[in-house]
């Protein structure tokens, strides 16, 4: 967060504006313009690893048993009931189903990742495999919100708002937090993006990243009635009148904040126009990223970190997409297709840029898959819901690299040992590796402290660096 | 504490975040101790002691209480300390706990020993000298006494009036208490604005519109000793004081017109309006604030007479989220907006625990619980409209009838389909096998984990269990067989039997007699559901519902509640539904009521609780109301956490103040417009808002009312100002809510499609032109523009809106569309046109937009824009789809002629600005469709452009919906193989589905509807989605897809004229968007 003074002009995009209007309010600019700009820049407790993030959010639930967590124990049980019984999950599973997808040691760490991820497999010892996730219910909607906002069913605020009201955001020109998925929203819609009870500036800005004309990925971005050099002559006026109006009121800081709203809108025309724009990336960049939406969004999503938005929240597409209770493997094998070469070269492109080791990149849905099989077993066969145990994958940010945290029992139906990660636990280790103390990081309200990790989560310190 | 001691205290809080955010009371003595204790001992003490040391033991185990602050210090019998503050080595309780030698004292018992960071905790906790605030006495009754003391549960107290130096500065006692503190901190209240700031002030604040010119130059002319006092008048018996403070109100309810996320459900509340109508009405009727509470909690209990219309006031209770249907959490969710809202209380916190602050123990909170969960929402909400059927009453009455007809439909021949599927030989005997291997089965759902692994009806499978049980019993012959050789062939062969058309009744009556396991009656038919049954039943309920929410000749229902079943309520531990505590009675709060506490006695006692609410006895009610009032109007509360009142909250800042507010409001029959004019008529806040450097410094919040705050408009004051200035607004009162916008995303988009097609207006704006208060507040997905100004979460009861100030907030003034309309609007206002000149224009819209006249300089600014050239005329290019009308060559085979309708009205395209239109008739098309034109030479065509070469695959559907007419004729031409398909509608949907149809760039593929010979009722919808398999160079073999319905358009509004960006940019200044 140690941010120079002329990066801070830059980024902030306010130019000396924002300094006469700090020295205005006779106060430090970091801490204490929260009032007026909710995004200024804020420090966290302590000097994070992590300075931005992102989560690619494989919506549906994807089998952990078919891509990072190998149970070879099913084909032994191949076609027969598990010894230990089955869970009650959704629907009725029947019999062991072995992974049709093959897994190998990759990297010198020699992480297994199965052969749905190739390209996320060569970049094994980079990741930080989490095999030993749980959360409370095998159901869409309460595990979504728990992934995302620490609660199966109230309204709370999602980590996004989170770390957007506790950092900040380093670039005033674009939303601090970023929702890109699409088609259209995920289940549970926009509550896994809520601010709730913070205010609404912390809420992400969903955009449908199927789009590629701008004013269709932000609203208003866009004037249908003149061109920015007319604009930019009635913003003049506009200043003009303003200042005129302040002379006689010069003490109100939210007059001036309130000028300035419209120098960075000005300014966000501009640089969302650069930010989404993936046709400006060089050819080489667009080629390791490969085509198709998930590599565009994933190129966008890079633009957007690099530019200093705080998180940016990936989703592979509208409903849930990774949702196959039948013909899994073909669904499995498409997904996979659609994105293993681009989360390649995310992890690639980060780390060529030198991002990699402050951008905390993390992988992961709302629950897994059961390791016994739903309908018939063969082509058609699917997986039901379980979230008595799953995989997510973190990199970069400080995370330890081609580490394997905790495990699952024999057939990968729970988590087990003293390694089991909580989702709360999740976010108390992301919280930390972004600098704060999860039980201090509270908001006020309802005469209650409340913090994304409710009353519980325990900082992994095995999975940090 | 006197005033002067407090007020240093409220000062030495110098805050930085918004107003709006609830902020944290001054640091106890050494609040991380407590903290610690709250986070890590506290819960190892209930969890793991107080079950036998505790007043709750149900044998106090060595006579040791843990669960007091005294007890935990002094110990138990044996005599020595249990916790020596500082000194953890001579503390009993930490020997216990460390499980230390053989013969020593080990707690807890039986080897259940604490994790040894827990008693590190422990150990943590004592050498920090045991911080702990709980109570010192050894019984709730004296926490209870003590939290009596706190200022918000003591009595209002009628105080003297202060003595005050500056005499002639008061005008009212208000004043009094004001300047009484302001002079005790050696500071001066600010003087007086002048009248057109006040006025200005005064109706933004009391209507949410700006002043008209005339209004401004009528009070600055009054010279007459009430003049101000008419103002007030006027502005407080005006409707639109009821809409702009009705909405704070909604605020408090977190109204909302959806249930948030539902599965499959319709997600609209049919009738959310009429309690937002009820809001509005009972505050223009200046409604008692206790009966306008009474009858949002009881009105049901209440005797109403002929008119029922308080009966929506329950919307209050009844508009939350519902959580899929969870009723424990629809019942927090009830209390919490209950307690919140009226009280300040936060009585939701201990519906896990006891409330770790203030004095809300879990029984309490499962005694209101238990008021709720006596309480139903009747399936069909109560009428509530007056007066005659008209015609579209009639004609929503047949519709839903026969919508409803479809749901029983589909019932009876799901059910009849279900039963005889049920009587296939195969069938039965699959049970037969199935409830034989499942002899010894008991329970239910042993039985059910059996049928879903035979693929069978878990039901059905238990009813022939026990016909057969019972045909053993009573020795059926027809079953000896089976009962000696249970096999599947067996089986097979009694299954036949029993089918056999011509068998004996005896048999036959096995499956179809009225005992029979098949013969389920059609009110189980769920039961017997599949899931896909379940969801085609639901589809065609939720078009039942959709219909319900936006017919326009639905009646006024009112979203009440009724007492149902009276439940009788337990404490549930940890807040879980399935592990019952002690049995509580329905009863009011402890801390609110007297000594001896009764249970409620009428049905749920939910009247009682609204009356014990809205009692002038009851400390916080009258207090929290004042309070919210004063907030709204200075920009900031005396307590400024103004919906928690408890122990954490802000103490008041005019303590005295607050009370003398509450006593006289009650005393003035609870009257609100009572209160406002009381307020408005002080110097205090007729004070100028502008600052004092010396006081900003020692008083950035303006916490002792040294001027009256600056306050920016909120969203509504600002959308409605817009539309005020503008000259549009539409002043309707009431009804259905509009959408804030017709081109929103996702789930807002569907939305508002469903209403659009069924309500269709062909000539509606794209945006609504009603206030703010009428517009469709989705909780689920709440539009951006909302969010982005700080409009109040419907998800929970929001106390106070924040005020952020983002760049999404500007992009919205420069850029939307409905920005550029009011801009337009404003620079074409009759006053602007009629001006002669540059200076007269400016001099006109200064008066609408500010209501003052333009200096000299502000003219030649004005100047700048208003004197720069017209903008060229926009060019556009058109897409791959055009909108037009002609002829078909019959001969042919062929379109023939093609003329583009020439008008786009913001929805559609038609012939001219009015329909029909003197040449293409009735023709016009929108996204979805259109209507056909008045002749054969006039039919209506979406024409496609190739833009490349390739095949094409047409798809989608037609339908015709009307009664009335003969219905339409939709045609399908490609212009290089003529006619493609052909279909006469008349109430009929047919899908379409053309494939393969080769292309070249630059042929077209025309969409062609005629009247059939009678232009009545032709209106038609047809949206294609085309697909094509490229074959073009550029693009071979590639899938490019173009949809008629998301790709709509037409042209781009023309740029503004200098002048009407000028108004524009009048509009954004901050002198419009603040009030001094």
């Amino acid at each position: 967060m140690e941010l120079t003074r002329r990066e801070l002009l830059c980024r902030s995009g306010l130019g000396l504006g924002a300094f006469a209007l700090a020295d205005l309010m006779g106060q430090a600019w970091a801490d204490d313009g929260a009032a007026l700009n909710p995004l200024a820049p804020k420090r966290p407790h302590f000097a994070g690893k992590a300075k931005r993030m992102i989560h690619i959010f494989p919506n549906g639930g994807a089998s952990h048993v078919d891509t990072f967590d190998p149970k070879p124990a099913l084909e032994t049980y191949a076609g027969k009931p598990l010894p230990t019984g089955n869970l009650k999950t959704e629907r009725k599973t029947g019999a062991a189903y072995p992974s049709p997808f093959k897994f190998r040691r990759c990297g010198e760490s020699g992480l297994e990742v199965s052969d749905a991820f190739p390209k996320v497999g060569e970049l094994a010892d980079h990741l930080c495999v989490v095999r030993s996730m749980y959360t409370e219910v095998p159901n869409h909607e309460p595990s979504l919100l728990m992934m995302n906002c620490g609660d199966i069913r109230f309204s709370r605020p999602s980590m996004g708002a989170w770390l957007t009201y506790g950092l900040g955001s380093e670039n005033q020109n674009l939303p601090g937090f970023v929702v890109l998925c699409p088609g259209g929203y995920p289940i549970q819609e926009s509550q896994n993006w809520q601010s709730s009870f913070l205010p609404g500036a912390y809420q992400g800005t969903f955009i449908d990243s199927q789009h590629t004309e701008l004013p269709k990925l932000i609203e208003h971005i866009r004037s249908d009635s003149g061109s920015p050099k007319e604009q930019r002559e009635q913003l003049d006026v506009l200043l003009e009148l303003n200042r005129r109006h302040q002379e006689k009121r010069r003490e109100e800081a939210a007059l001036e904040a309130r000028i300035q709203s419209f120098e960075l809108a000005y300014r966000m025309q501009m640089d969302a126009t650069d930010a989404f724009d993936v046709t400006r990336e060089p050819q080489h960049v667009r080629e390791m990223y490969g085509p198709g939406t998930q590599a565009r969004q994933l190129m966008i999503a890079r633009r957007l970190l690099e530019r200093g938005v705080r998180f940016v929240q990936v989703w592979t597409g509208r409903e849930q997409p990774w949702d196959n209770h039948s013909d899994l493997q073909p669904a499995i094998s498409k997904l996979a297709k659609d994105s293993d070469q681009a989360l390649g070269a995310l992890i690639r492109d980060l780390k060529q840029r030198g991002m990699l080791e402050d951008t905390l990149v993390i992988w992961g849905g709302e629950f897994g898959r059961t390791p016994t099989v739903e309908g018939r077993a063969g082509k058609n066969a699917g997986r039901d819901h379980q979230s008595s145990g799953f995989s997510m994958w973190l990199a970069g940010g400080g995370v330890k690299r081609g580490h394997v945290q905790g495990a699952t029992d024999e057939f990968g139906v729970h988590a087990i040992g003293d390694g089991k990660v909580h989702v709360h636990d999740l976010h108390a280790t992301i919280l930390h590796l972004m600098g704060f103390d999860h039980e201090k990081f509270t908001y006020r309200y309802a005469g209650r402290d409340f913090r994304l990790t409710d009353v519980h989560g325990r900082v992994v310190k095995e999975m940090i660096a | 504490m006197s005033t002067t001691l407090r007020i240093a205290a409220v000062l030495s809080l110098v805050s930085v975040v918004a107003w709006g955010q609830e902020q944290a009371k001054p640091a106890p003595v050494d609040a991380e101790g407590l903290e610690f204790f709250e986070k890590k001992i506290r819960p190892v003490l209930v969890d793991k002691c107080y079950s036998c040391h505790s007043a709750d033991a149900k044998k106090l185990k060595a006579g040791l209480r843990l669960d007091t602050r005294e007890g935990t210090l002094k110990g138990g019998e044996s005599g020595s300390a249990s916790v020596l503050p500082g000194d953890p080595d001579h503390s009993l309780l930490l020997k216990a706990i460390r499980y230390g030698k053989d013969d020593e004292l080990k707690m807890p018992p039986k080897g259940d020993k604490l994790p040894p960071e827990v008693i590190a905790d422990v150990e943590a906790w004592i050498r920090r000298g045991a911080p702990d605030p709980r109570g010192g006495g050894d019984s709730k009754a004296a926490d209870l006494a003590k939290a009596r003391r706190h200022w918000a549960f003591q009595p209002p107290k009628d105080p003297p009036l202060p003595a005050v130096k500056q005499k002639d500065w008061v005008k009212s006692p208000i004043d009094a208490f004001i300047l009484a503190t302001l002079e005790a901190n050696g500071m001066k209240p600010s003087a007086g604005a002048d009248r057109r700031t006040l006025i200005r002030r005064a109706t933004l604040d009391l209507v949410g519109l700006p002043p008209t010119g005339e209004e401004i130059d009528a009070f600055i002319k009054d010279t007459s000793p009430d003049a101000w006092e008419k103002v007030v008048d006027r502005l407080l018996s005006s409707p639109l004081y009821g809409e702009r403070w009705g909405r704070h109100w909604l605020d408090i309810a977190r109204y909302s017109d959806t249930k948030g996320y539902v599965f499959q459900e319709e997600r609209r509340y049919p009738y959310s309006y009429t309690y937002r109508d009820w809001v509005v009405r009972a505050l223009n009727e200046d409604l008692p604030y206790d009966q306008f509470l009474v009858q949002q909690i009881a009105a049901d209990r209440l005797p109403l007479g002929e008119d029922k219309r308080p009966l929506a006031a329950m919307g209050f209770l009844t508009l939350g989220r519902r959580f899929l249907n969870r009723l424990p959490d629809i019942i927090d969710d009830r209390l919490d907006v209950l307690c919140r809202g009226t009280m300040g209380l936060t009585v939701a916190c201990a519906r896990c625990h006891d409330h770790k602050f203030d004095p809300i123990p879990t029984k309490d909170y499962y005694s209101l619980y238990g008021v709720f969960a006596s309480s139903i929402e009747p399936k069909e909400p109560p009428l509530i409209g007056m007066g005659q059927k008209t015609p579209a009453n009639l004609e929503y009455e047949t519709e839903v009838a026969k919508l409803q007809g479809e749901v029983t439909k589909y019932r009876e021949k799901r059910h009849a389909d279900i039963l005889a599927a049920l009587r296939q030989p195969k069938v039965v005997a699959d049970y037969l096998m199935a409830a034989q291997e499942g002899k010894s089965l008991k329970n239910d759902e042993e039985i059910r984990s059996l049928a879903q692994k035979k693929d069978l009806i878990a039901f059905v499978l238990g009813r022939w269990k026990s016909f057969l049980d019972k045909a053993a019993k009573a020795k059926n012959p027809i079953f000896a067989e089976w009962q000696e050789k249970p096999v599947r062939e067996t089986a097979d062969r009694l299954a036949a039997q029993l089918a056999k058309a011509d068998a004996a009744d005896e048999l036959k009556a096995v499956l179809s007699g009225p005992e029979s396991p098949t013969a389920v009656a059609l009110a189980d038919l769920d039961k017997l559901y599949t899931r896909a049954d379940r969801d085609k039943q639901r589809q065609l309920e939720n078009k039942v519902e959709a219909f319900k929410a936006s017919h326009p000749g639905a009646p006024q229902r009112a979203m009440a509640m009724e007492d149902g079943p009276l439940h009788e309520p337990h404490v549930l531990v940890r807040g879980n539904p399935n592990n019952l505590g002690e049995k509580v009675p329905r009863q009011f709060l402890s801390i609110l009521s007297p000594e001896k506490r009764e249970p409620f006695k009428e049905g749920s006692g939910r009247l009682e609780l609204a009356r014990m609410i809205a009692s002038k006895d009851n400390p916080l009610t009258a207090r929290v109301i004042v309070n919210r009032v004063w907030g709204h109007h200075f920009g900031g509360a005396i307590v400024r956490t103004p919906s928690d009142f408890g122990f954490r909250s802000d103490p008041p800042t005019h303590p005295e103040l607050l009370d003398w507010l509450a006593l006289r409001f009650v005393e003035q029959g609870w009257s609100l417009k009572k209160l406002h004019k009381l307020i408005l008529a002080t110097a205090a806040w007729q004070q100028r808002s502008d600052d004092v450097a010396a006081y900003k410094e020692k008083d950035p919040d303006n916490r002792l009312v040294w001027k009256c705050s600056r306050q920016r408009l909120d969203f509504e004051a600002m959308r409605d100002s817009f539309l005020a200035v503008s000259g549009q607004l539409d002043l309707t009162m009431g009804g259905r809510p509009v959408m804030l916008s017709e081109n929103p995303t996702g789930k807002q988009k569907q939305q508002a499609e469903t209403i659009i097609n069924t309500v269709g207006d062909p000539t509606q704006e794209t945006f609504s032109r009603r206030r703010s208060v009428y517009l469709f507040i989705d909780r689920q997905n709440l539009p951006g523009t909302f969010r982005n100004f700080d409009f109040a979460s419907p998800d929970t009861h929001s106390p106070q809106r924040y005020t952020t100030t983002v760049p999404q907030q500007a992009l919205f003034l420069m850029n939307s569309p409905f920005m550029v309309d009011q801009s337009r609007a404003l620079g074409k206002r009759p006053e602007v046109a009629a001006a002669a000149d540059a200076p007269g224009r400016v001099r006109a819209l200064y008066r609408i937009v500010f209501g003052r006249d333009p200096s000299d300089e502000e003219i030649a600014l004005g100047r700048r824009l208003l004197d720069q050239p017209p903008p060229p005329p926009v060019v556009w290019k058109p897409g791959p789809w055009h909108y037009g009308y002609g002829e078909v060559d019959e001969a042919a085979q062929k379109v023939a002629s093609f003329t583009p309708l020439p008008h786009f009205t913001g929805r559609q395209w038609q012939g001219g600005p009015a329909l029909p239109d003197p040449v293409a008739g009735w023709a016009y098309l929108n996204a979805q469709g259109g209507h056909a034109g008045n002749d054969l030479k006039h039919a209506t065509i979406r024409r496609w452009v190739a833009p490349e070469d390739g095949a094409v695959t047409v798809s989608g559907t037609v339908s015709h919906k009307n009664k009335g007419g003969n219905g339409v004729r939709a045609r399908l031409f490609s212009s290089r193989s003529g006619e493609l398909a052909s279909w006469t509608l008349k109430q009929l949907e047919a899908e379409m589905k053309i494939k393969s149809i080769d292309v070249k760039k630059d042929d077209t593929i025309d969409f062609v509807v005629d009247f059939r010979g009678e232009i009545t009722d032709d209106e038609f919808v047809w949206a294609p989605v085309i697909q094509m398999k490229s074959s073009s160079a550029a693009n071979g073999g590639q899938m490019i897809e173009w949809n008629a319905a998301s790709q709509f358009a037409g042209p781009p509004p023309a740029p503004l004229t200098p002048l009407e960006k000028y108004a524009q940019t009048l509009m954004l200044t901050n002198e419009f968007f603040f009030l001094d």
